[in-house]
């Protein structure tokens, strides 16, 4: 803006539409643009009403999607449980280690997704390691098997978001003044006490923040279910993956695409209402 | 930042699909990449054989330079040459070539190269190489430029059971690049007995111990001959029975997953007894692991071919037919094939390969004896909507 500058208040009041152009621009063209194609794809080559291949959508892929929405959540509130913990001790017990246990949250990140992946499914084998211990303390029957289960598919997409939950909570834990902590606790307040009452609601931005970016990916990601599931535990995000490339169904890809959509901004609406955070709004 | 990050992972996960449901070499190439993380270190040597400089060879050996000075652009599928056949072209003939594995899947590719050959744009290559029922697709589609038999005198060694196909009658468009054959693979020490019949991956003694192809042709195709009816002339009736069975094996649990090339990987590491498996893939991990079997079914086994083809918008495809008329020697056949263990189509290469690799030249997999070969079947040619009928039931029974 420096060549602007002698034009005085003029050039101030285009600035900040001139900073946002970029960013508008980019979402015209990635993602509205997209969008509307989808949606065009979707209705297309139909004899009967536009909702036809929709019901179909819902008609044959209903499971698929009820599967994704629970595997989700459950990879969600399992991440929650082990994040929020993390968390929690990294923002106020870690001291100097912090910012080491920080690169370690974010070290996996520096393999592939991928990789990663790969790498669970080698852990879980029939003949691994997991499966023999489990079996060795009676919790799995032998000849019981861990890959290619719910439990491997869910564990994968818990370990695989885990630190999107981790650091929003991370952040909002850390920005938190430590001095709230000390005055509730010098008004008698108890440590669980002080948590509960002001940690707690202080660090929900996080919590919702955190939760979003593990369930959104989770509800429609398929690689885990692909790799660690078997053909019973395939998530929407297959189905989709399947329609497109392999049927070449594209309107009914795409209809499930926005089916997908249309429910998880619905979810995700609701959800900002409950914890009333403006955040994402 | 969930932007940023979710289009990273949609970049690996598009590497992904180029990979995971691919045919040929995923595990190899996957353990690999991984530093055998998945597969570890006996499968890095079974696939060593050097072949993995393929795809770099033609960047820094020519010097000499024909046609124009133009390169020659292939793709073909990964692992599927052997590593010295593209320097040795290169030396031969003076062209440049640029030889390249991403071929991983027929729908995805064709997914790639839809779009520009539609609109007669370029898509970058001189050769591609595809599966029969894709290349039928291809050339129904105006895609591929005719073959000039002229300029391509070794073509009279092409086999004559290929010379003429449904999908390109007389051979104008098309010529075979190597075929496999796909049957049963199975681990003894985990069956416990020897199999023979594709309804030994029904059996409820295996159950969650076997896998089956997402490729449709070949899974449905076999399950089809269990049924007793042929694949060359499969009715929706037929798909439909054979899905049936299919999805009942699913839902009971009996099949663990449908998989691309990682089913390798489960038979490797244990996981399961059984597999319905491409011929070159087996062979390759006995070489390794020799507890592992591949077998054509006594019901018969399902036979697929790759096919070159030009591209319609290709500027050099006089380089293109050079490149068909070098693999179409015996003695470089018989080099590829030393490579790849698959079928060759090129009349000669069986005896030469015999003088190179005795060992390989009377393995079934590369020379099915006429017992075997009786029991070849090809699935039929399907027309646009017949594919995506089929596909949709198959996918339904698949789960996905």
């Amino acid at each position: 803006m420096a060549g602007t500058a002698s034009g005085g208040s003029r050039g101030s009041r285009l600035a900040p539409y001139l900073l946002v152009a970029p960013g508008i621009l980019w979402l015209l063209v990635f993602f509205v643009a997209p969008i509307i194609t989808l949606a065009q794809t979707s209705v297309s080559g139909l004899e009967g009403p536009w909702w036809e291949t929709y019901q179909r959508a819902l008609g044959n892929y209903g499971t698929h999607f009820f599967r994704s929405f629970r595997y989700a959540l459950g990879a969600t509130l399992f991440a929650l449980a082990l994040g929020y913990p993390l968390a929690y001790f990294i923002a106020f017990r870690a001291g100097r280690l912090k910012n080491l246990l920080l690169g370690l949250v974010v070290l996996p990140f520096f393999t592939t997704f991928l990789v990663r992946t790969f790498a669970w499914k080698t852990i879980l084998n029939d003949g691994g390691p997991a499966v023999w211990l489990l079996q060795q303390l009676h919790i799995l029957a032998p000849g019981g098997r861990l890959l290619d289960t719910t439990i491997a598919v869910v564990g994968g997409l818990t370990y695989n978001f885990l630190p999107f939950m981790i650091l929003p909570i991370y952040v909002s834990l850390e920005k938190i003044d430590r001095r709230l902590v000390e005055a509730a606790e010098d008004l008698y307040s108890t440590p669980l006490g002080a948590f509960r009452k002001v940690v707690l609601p202080l660090s929900l931005p996080g919590v919702f923040a955190g939760s979003l970016l593990t369930f959104i990916p989770a509800t429609g990601d398929f690689i885990n279910a692909q790799l660690l599931g078997s053909p019973n535990q395939q998530m929407i995000g297959t189905v989709i993956q399947n329609q497109f490339l392999e049927v070449r169904d594209y309107p009914l890809a795409a209809s499930l695409s926005f089916v997908l959509m249309a429910v998880i901004t619905i979810g995700v609406l609701a959800y900002a209402r409950v914890l009333g955070t403006e955040e994402l709004a | 930042m969930s932007r940023r990050e979710s289009d990273m992972r949609d970049d690996e996960l598009h590497a992904f699909l180029r990979r995971a449901i691919t045919r040929r070499g995923f595990i190899r190439r996957s353990a690999l990449g991984a530093g055998g993380l998945v597969l570890g270190n006996s499968v890095l040597a079974a696939c060593g054989g050097g072949k993995d400089g393929a795809p770099a060879a033609g960047a820094d050996s020519a010097t000499a330079t024909a046609g124009g000075g133009k390169t020659l652009r292939i793709s073909n599928w990964p692992l599927y040459i052997d590593k010295q056949t593209v320097p040795d072209f290169e030396k031969a003939t003076g062209i440049k070539t640029e030889y390249t594995e991403d071929i991983n899947d027929n729908a995805e590719f064709f997914a790639k190269i839809d779009e520009p050959l539609k609109r007669s744009q370029s898509i970058d290559r001189e050769i591609i190489v595809l599966t029969d029922w894709m290349a039928g697709r291809l050339i129904q589609l105006g895609y591929v430029a005719p073959l000039d038999p002229a300029k391509i005198p070794n073509l009279a060694n092409l086999v004559d059971n290929v010379k003429d196909v449904s999908f390109d009658p007389g051979r104008k468009y098309s010529v075979p690049w190597l075929s496999g054959m796909t049957g049963v693979g199975y681990n003894p020490k985990k069956t416990g007995r020897e199999l023979t019949s594709i309804n030994d991956i029904f059996d409820p003694k295996f159950k969650g111990q076997v896998t089956m192809l997402t490729e449709m042709r070949d899974t449905i195709g076999l399950v089809m001959l269990a049924n007793g009816k042929d694949p060359s002339k499969a009715t929706a009736a037929d798909v439909k029975a054979a899905a049936a069975k299919i999805k009942k094996a699913r839902e009971s649990g009996q099949i663990r997953k449908f998989t691309g090339n990682d089913y390798a990987e489960d038979l490797a590491a244990g996981n399961i007894a059984a597999a319905i498996a491409w011929s070159g893939d087996i062979q390759g991990l006995a070489a390794d692991n020799p507890d592992l079997k591949w077998i054509a079914p006594k019901e018969g086994a399902m036979l697929y071919s790759d096919n070159m083809m030009i591209p319609k918008t290709s500027d050099r495809q006089d380089l293109a037919m050079a490149w068909i008329n070098y693999v179409y020697d015996p003695k470089h056949s018989a080099q590829i094939v030393a490579g790849a263990p698959y079928l060759s189509a090129v009349k000669g290469s069986g005896a030469e390969l015999a003088k190179i690799a005795p060992e390989l030249a009377s393995s079934p997999l590369v020379n099915p004896p006429d017992e075997l070969r009786g029991r070849l079947h090809v699935f039929k040619a399907l027309s646009d909507a017949e594919d995506t009928e089929y596909n949709r039931i198959f996918q339904d029974a698949i789960g996905a």
